[in-house]
C-alpha cells in the first residue's frame, strides 16, 4: 500500500472517530452554582483541605508504623494513604474542571474574545489533564511515589497568599460579578 | 457488468427521487428561508442529475464531452456544497458573536491548509487532476465540519438537530468520497463503474439523513442570545487563566511530576 492511500486511510478513520466523539452527549458535570459568590468560591476547596491531606500523607505516620506495627497493617495504612491521594487528585481536578467550565461559558456569551487567552486555556487544560493522569496511573499502578511534602507548607501559604490576592481583587469587581451571575442564570443552559 | 449498470441506473433514479422529495420539503415547509444555501445546493446538485443524463442521452457514458460536463457541474456543486457548509457552521455558533468571531478564521485556515496539503501531497498525473483537486475539497469540508463540532462541544453549545443532521449528512458524504476517490486513484478504470455507484450509495444515504432531518418546518427566528457586556470577559478571563494555571503548578509540584510542556 502506498503511503498516501494510507494516510487518507487513517485521516478518514480520525476524522470519523472525531466526529462521533464530537456528537456523543457529554457526561453530566459537576455544575457551577450560580451567584456573585460563584467567582470567589471556585477554585478554593482543596486548598482548605490541604493540611489534613499534609496530615494524612505524613511519612513520619508510616514511618513510625513500620517500626512498631505488623507489615500487613503497614500495607493496609500505605493503601488507604494511595486512596487519599487519589481523593485528592480528583478534587483538583474538579476545581480545574469548574474553572473551565466557568471560563467557556463566559468566552460563549461575550461579544469579543481574545484568542491568546481561549489558547491559553485549552494548552492549560491539556497539560492539566496529561498530568493529573500521569499522576493517576502511576498512584494506581504503585510505581510512583506518594506525594513529597518537604516544602510544602511553604508552598501553600504562598499558593494562599496568591489566591487571596485574586480573589480580592474580583471581590473589588463585586458589580460585575452580580451582572455576570444575572447573565448566567437568565442563559440558564447547562450551568448545572 | 449488465447487471452492474442497471443497478447504477435504478439507484440514479431512487437518488432523483428522493433529491426532488427533500427540494419538495424544503420548499412546502419553506425552510429554504432557513437554509437557503443549502437549498441552492439540492436544486443545483437535481439540475446536474437532470444535465448529465441528457448529456449520457446524446454522447454516451464514456464520451470526453460527458466526462468534461461531470467534472465541471461537479466542481459548481462541491462550491455550492462549500457555502451550505458555511452556512451551517453560521447557524451553530453566529449567535456568540465572539467566538464565533474566533471560530470562522480558525475553520478557514483548517480548510485551506487541508486543500493545499491534498493537491500539494498528490501524484502529478493529469488523469488524476481534477479527482484530487475534488477529494482535497471534500476532506477540507469534512475537516471543517469535525472541527465545528468539537469547537460547539467545547463550548458547550447546543446546535439544534437539523443543524447537527445537515452536519452529519456532509461529513459522512464527504469522508465516503475522499476514501472513494483514494481508492479511485490506486485502481482507476478498472473501479471506475464501481467508484460511481458507490458514491450514489453515500449521497443517497446522506440524502436521507437530511430528509428525515427537514421534515418539519423550522423556525426562521433563532433565540436571541443575551450577551455579557464587553468589559467582564477582559476582566474575567485573565484571572481564572490565572487560577489555571496556579492549579496546573500547584499539581506539578506537590506531585514532583514532569509532564510535557506545551
Amino acid at each position: 500500500m502506498s503511503f498516501l492511500f494510507s494516510f487518507y486511510v487513517i485521516l478518514v478513520v480520525l476524522l470519523l472517530l472525531l466526529l462521533g466523539w464530537a456528537l456523543r452527549t457529554p457526561r453530566k458535570r459537576g455544575g457551577i452554582s450560580v451567584g456573585p459568590a460563584t467567582l470567589e468560591e471556585t477554585g478554593q476547596p482543596h486548598v482548605t483541605y490541604l493540611p489534613q491531606i499534609r496530615q494524612a500523607l505524613a511519612p513520619a505516620d508510616l514511618e513510625f508504623l513500620a517500626s512498631r506495627a505488623s507489615a500487613k497493617l503497614t500495607r493496609g495504612v500505605r493503601k488507604e494513604r494511595r486512596r487519599i491521594a487519589l481523593i485528592y487528585l480528583s478534587a483538583v481536578q474538579e476545581d480545574f474542571q469548574r474553572l473551565l467550565r466557568l471560563a467557556r461559558v463566559i468566552a460563549v456569551l461575550s461579544p469579543e474574545v481574545c484568542t491568546a487567552q481561549e489558547f491559553e486555556r485549552l494548552r492549560l487544560g491539556v497539560q492539566f489533564t496529561l498530568r493529573s493522569q500521569m499522576i493517576r496511573m502511576r498512584l494506581l499502578c504503585g510505581i510512583g511515589t506518594l506525594p513529597q511534602l518537604s516544602g510544602l507548607s511553604q508552598m501553600v501559604s504562598a499558593f494562599a497568599v496568591r489566591m487571596e490576592t485574586a480573589i480580592t481583587e474580583l471581590g473589588e469587581r463585586a458589580a460585575l460579578a452580580t451582572e455576570l451571575a444575572s447573565s448566567l442564570e437568565r442563559r440558564g443552559v447547562g450551568l448545572s | 457488468m449488465v447487471a452492474l449498470a442497471q443497478f447504477q441506473q435504478i439507484l440514479w433514479a431512487v437518488n432523483v427521487a428522493v433529491g426532488v422529495a427533500l427540494a419538495v420539503l424544503l420548499v412546502v415547509r419553506k425552510n429554504y428561508r432557513v437554509y437557503p444555501s443549502f437549498t441552492f445546493y439540492i436544486f443545483l446538485n437535481l439540475i446536474q442529475a437532470v444535465l448529465l443524463f441528457i448529456t449520457y442521452h446524446r454522447w454516451g457514458f464514456n464520451s470526453v464531452i460527458a466526462w468534461r460536463i461531470f467534472w465541471l457541474t461537479l466542481g459548481v456543486v462541491i462550491c455550492a456544497r462549500a457555502l451550505a457548509v458555511a452556512e451551517i457552521c453560521r447557524h451553530l455558533l453566529s449567535r456568540y458573536r465572539g467566538v464565533w468571531a474566533l471560530a470562522w478564521r480558525i475553520l478557514l485556515l483548517c480548510a485551506a491548509v487541508v486543500l493545499s496539503y491534498s493537491i500539494l501531497a498528490a501524484r502529478r498525473d493529469w488523469r488524476l487532476a481534477l479527482p484530487t483537486a475534488d477529494r482535497g475539497l471534500e476532506l477540507s469540508i469534512a475537516t471543517v465540519i469535525v472541527v465545528l463540532l468539537l469547537f460547539a462541544r467545547y463550548y458547550d453549545v447546543k446546535g439544534d438537530r437539523v443543524v447537527r443532521s445537515l452536519a452529519i449528512g456532509f461529513c459522512l458524504y464527504s469522508c465516503f468520497a475522499v476514501l472513494n476517490n483514494t481508492v479511485l486513484e490506486r485502481l482507476l478504470y478498472d473501479y471506475s463503474a464501481l467508484w460511481n455507484l458507490l458514491d450514489m450509495l453515500a449521497f443517497l444515504a446522506s440524502l436521507s439523513v437530511w430528509t428525515s432531518a427537514l421534515r418539519h418546518s423550522q423556525s426562521e427566528a433563532q433565540p436571541k442570545e443575551i450577551l455579557l457586556p464587553s468589559g467582564i470577559y477582559q476582566a474575567v478571563a485573565p484571572e481564572i487563566n490565572f487560577r489555571l494555571r496556579l492549579l496546573n503548578k500547584q499539581l506539578s509540584q506537590f506531585w514532583k511530576v514532569e509532564a510535557p510542556e506545551l
